[in-house]
């Protein structure tokens, strides 16, 4: 079943990915777009552009061929950002058929349709076996051998014992469920609540607010997901409150990072820009707090962020506003409670 | 839609032949799974004394209660002989009471004295020489129709149709002969069978028996793998997805996979035994009326479901007599034709499947579907596995069904009315508002301005290919469009449920109006009349 593994896209978790499997005893083929990286990787164990300093396994071998890492794999592991998957699917979608197993780990929604990573794979291939990697994984603690836990959803078990059989380690627990909408909200939705976060550290609060944030934050991530489908009690698990809590108390996190800087009074262009690289909670936002007003979602903290990046409110304002939560028009006149969802 | 076209040979005339192998092939496999150990065994005969004792206690004195009691309380004594014994008995009395038989003498009567029948209901004052061309149009048949000719030439055909009402499976039948198609075997409730004149023909013409008074794995299984079995030997069969009528008369939404999943497990049979034409193709249809003769018991259906204590029943007194006669006195008048409108075919797994009879992705290519259920390269049933695929299955057909909902003209007029009474209303809930008095009214020019904006947006959902648009819908003014619709609510029902009274319309009967409105519930056309509240 799992024989043949390949993992598509080199950044940093792709690569930890694939040194993973290669050190659970599995052969790993390594996509990277670049064939000058490639090489390089293959020359030196090390991928220079983000993971300089982590020497990766020998089995893991890297490939600017997307039909050579497609070819003799029977699993592969997505793990591209969020707006190059429907390209990259459709080109391997020539090379696969409904045998193959694929998971991603991509925590985003594609931007302008919506749609979850898993449903694009299933619009661009004919694979059915698909599932998601998502978690508390900050790439370089997995890296460093620090215990920590994943989650591999899918409506397939074959594709959660592949995921697991895989990955797990001493050190890197696997647990499985069938809920991929939940699973998927979940990694995509904490980064809106991470910029949050950020933005009240940022403005100086404590812990009291953080906290406020973040199960206030779950609550609105929840709705939303019962809205398209998903089981409430996901997000009470490691791909939901588990990574909100990662995302939200790591000072590094590039989404706590944007919050804390808008905070300070930087503009977001210079924020970006200096990251190297769009935060995808900045993009989430845009998309989320959309969707939320066309469907009449109730999702004040998304709704505050969204001022702040977008309509130029200041983190101030937009904290306040988004604190003083006013009423759930859904729930008329019905007292308001801390857990309700609907 | 002149023209008969030629006629396809179907296996069903061979049922009768097939029909003593089919039990035997249907019992060998069941026993075979449930026998293949001693705890299995016991565990099937004991859920099914179980289920039975379950059951008939609540009846009154049956003999065969003490029966299946004296079985519940001496099975685990019973030597493994007996057991096996017991085991097969009730396979095969499963198997027996299921089991559908085919007449061609009957089914050349049934397809010559049909339409007459049939004609009968749908227009009866057209009792000329003519009758049969003026059944075949008042029952259109359109879509994929084509490709469903071809694909039961090449493969086994099921047909899974929307189900309004119980003259569905007649029109359906119809339909199929007119083009030229066999007979399509499909199960029908027991309790049909007790008419004797409908007993007569369900038993002759392939139907098979289901009890849905049976509630144990036992029986279910037998009547699983029946149709196994069937459409591994290349019967065409019909299956209503939905579970029995639409009450609501919303598009069914929610499927029972039961069932379907037959469909895979007979090609995966059939990739086992190395079939030159494995395929099986599904074929999802709507059934599109401008009147549900069942409306009105079907909401109440519903209504009491769903609303429980909230739901106050009205007194109704219906004159069963008299509306069958205004009904038939009143038909002929009106163009009442009815529309299936056969969808594109679909593979087991759900991706549609092209006038080749090939599966296609999403973005177009050839599927090779055995790479789906290979298990290191042989094929492989895997209960999880396949129960996944039947729900994506079921996921397109459902999607299928909206993209292929003919609009008529009543479900169109009914929305306008029902929501127009439900936007001045904001403070009632559905339950209330089915309460209001029957002098609520509307100004025509209203109703009209909002039909035409529900009909713009309805040729922009149509133009996506969300939903189809019958003719009335199409090419109808305003004006007569709410005339026609006007004329049906009023011919049948227990009241006319709208009126017209001088420049404006009355709403009589909400809770049928509401049954019509549901049809075109989920579409997003709600909106539409958000600007029109001020009335």
């Amino acid at each position: 079943m799992t024989h043949g593994v390949s993992v598509i896209g080199g950044g940093s978790w792709g690569t930890i990915i694939a040194h993973l499997i290669a050190e659970n005893g599995h052969p790993v083929k390594l996509y990277m777009r670049d064939a000058d990286q490639a090489a390089q990787l293959n020359a030196t164990r090390r991928n220079a552009r983000y993971l300089p300093d982590f020497e990766l396994h020998p089995r893991l071998l890297a490939t600017a061929s997307l039909e050579d890492a497609a070819s003799g794999a029977q699993t592969l592991f997505l793990m591209v950002p969020s707006q190059s998957l429907r390209l990259v699917a459709r080109e391997l979608g020539d090379h696969l058929d409904g045998s193959h197993i694929l998971i991603h780990g991509i925590k985003g929604l594609e931007p302008g349709t919506f749609k979850r990573m898993s449903q694009v794979l299933r619009e661009e291939t004919s694979c059915r076996k698909i599932g998601v990697l998502s978690g508390p994984n900050l790439a370089k603690e997995v890296a460093a051998g620090h215990p920590s836990a994943t989650v591999v959803a899918s409506a397939f078990q074959e594709v959660i014992d592949a995921g697991t059989l895989l990955l797990k380690s001493k050190a890197f627990r696997v647990y499985g469920n069938d809920d991929v909408v939940g699973t998927e909200l979940g990694g995509s939705l904490k980064n809106i609540m991470a910029i949050a976060a950020g933005l009240a550290h940022g403005l100086g609060f404590g812990d009291n607010t953080k906290a406020l944030l973040l199960t206030r934050g779950l609550t609105e991530m929840m709705r939303l997901g019962i809205h398209l489908g998903a089981q409430a009690q996901t997000f009470s698990g490691l791909s939901g409150i588990g990574d909100l809590m990662a995302t939200c108390f790591s000072p590094l996190s590039r989404n706590f990072q944007v919050g804390y800087r808008l905070a300070r009074g930087e503009a977001l262009e210079a924020i970006t820009s200096d990251l190297n690289q769009v935060a995808e909670g900045v993009r989430t936002t845009k998309t989320v707090a959309e969707h939320a007003q066309q469907e009449r979602i109730y999702m004040p903290i998304t709704t505050g962020v969204y001022r702040v990046l977008f309509e130029g409110a200041t983190p101030k304002d937009a904290l306040k506003g988004l604190l003083d939560v006013g009423r759930n028009p859904n729930e008329q006149d019905a007292p308001r409670r801390d857990i309700s969802i609907l | 839609m002149t023209s008969t076209p030629a006629p396809i040979p179907g296996k069903i005339f061979q049922l009768n032949q097939e029909r003593a192998d089919l039990v035997r092939d249907v019992v060998a496999r069941e026993y075979a799974r449930k026998a293949a150990s001693e705890t299995s065994l016991e565990l099937a005969i004991n859920d099914t004394a179980f289920s039975e004792i379950a059951r008939l206690e609540s009846a009154r004195k049956n003999p065969a209660l003490d029966h299946w009691r004296e079985l519940y309380r001496t099975l685990g004594r019973k030597p493994l002989a007996e057991k096996q014994a017991i085991l097969k008995r009730l396979l095969e009395e499963a198997a027996l009471d299921i089991v559908g038989n085919f007449d061609p003498r009957v089914y050349e009567f049934a397809t010559r004295v049909l339409p007459y029948g049939l004609s009968y209901i749908m227009r009866p004052q057209h009792q000329g020489p003519n009758l049969t061309s003026s059944l075949s149009e008042r029952i259109q048949a359109t879509g994929h129709i084509d490709t469903l000719r071809r694909l039961a030439e090449k493969g086994t055909v099921i047909l899974v149709p929307t189900h309004s009402s119980n003259l569905d499976s007649v029109v359906i039948g119809y339909a199929l002969y007119e083009q030229g198609l066999p007979p399509f075997t499909y199960g029908a409730g027991k309790n049909l069978f007790t008419n004797f004149l409908l007993s007569f023909f369900m038993n002759n013409l392939g139907a098979y028996k289901v009890d849905r008074r049976l509630n144990y794995a036992l029986y279910k299984d037998v009547l699983k793998t029946y149709s196994t079995v069937l459409l591994e030997r290349g019967y065409h069969s019909l299956f209503f997805p939905g579970g029995g009528r639409s009450r609501s008369n919303a598009v069914e939404s929610k499927l029972k996979l039961g069932l379907m999943g037959t469909g895979l497990a007979a090609y995966i049979n059939n990739l086992k035994a190395n079939k030159p034409n494995p395929e099986i193709y599904v074929v999802p249809a709507t059934l599109n009326y401008h009147l549900v003769l069942e409306a009105e018991t079907l909401i109440d259906d519903q209504l009491q479901k769903v609303g429980k204590s909230r739901y106050i029943i009205e007194d109704d007194e219906s004159a069963q007599a008299k509306r069958i006669w205004d009904f038939v006195r009143q038909m002929g008048k009106l163009d009442m034709s009815m529309v299936i409108q056969f969808g594109e075919p679909l593979d087991p797994f759900g991706n549609r499947v092209d006038e080749h009879g090939v599966s296609r992705d999403m973005r177009g290519r050839a599927i090779d579907l055995r790479k789906y259920v290979e298990v290191d390269g042989v094929p492989e049933h895997r209960a999880q596995r396949d129960a996944e695929y039947t729900r994506e299955l079921a996921a397109s057909i459902v999607r299928s069904y909206r993209e292929n909902t003919v609009v008529m003209a009543t479900p169109l007029v009914a929305f306008a009315l029902f929501e127009l009474a439900k936007q001045h209303h904001p403070q009632l809930d559905l339950f209330q508002l089915l309460r209001l008095p029957d002098d609520t009214a509307f100004p025509l020019a209203t109703v009209y301005a909002v039909i035409d904006r529900l009909r713009e947006r309805l040729r922009a959902i149509a133009d996506r290919g969300g939903i189809l648009l019958g003719q009335d819908v199409m090419r109808l003014s305003t004006e007569a469009l709410v005339d026609k619709a006007l004329k049906i609510f009023g011919m049948y029902h227990t009241r006319p449920l709208a009126l017209r009274e001088g420049s404006a319309i009355r709403l009589v009967d909400l809770k049928v109006l509401l049954y019509y409105h549901n049809r075109l519930t989920g579409y997003g056309l709600e909106a539409a009349l958000a600007s029109e509240v001020t009335v």
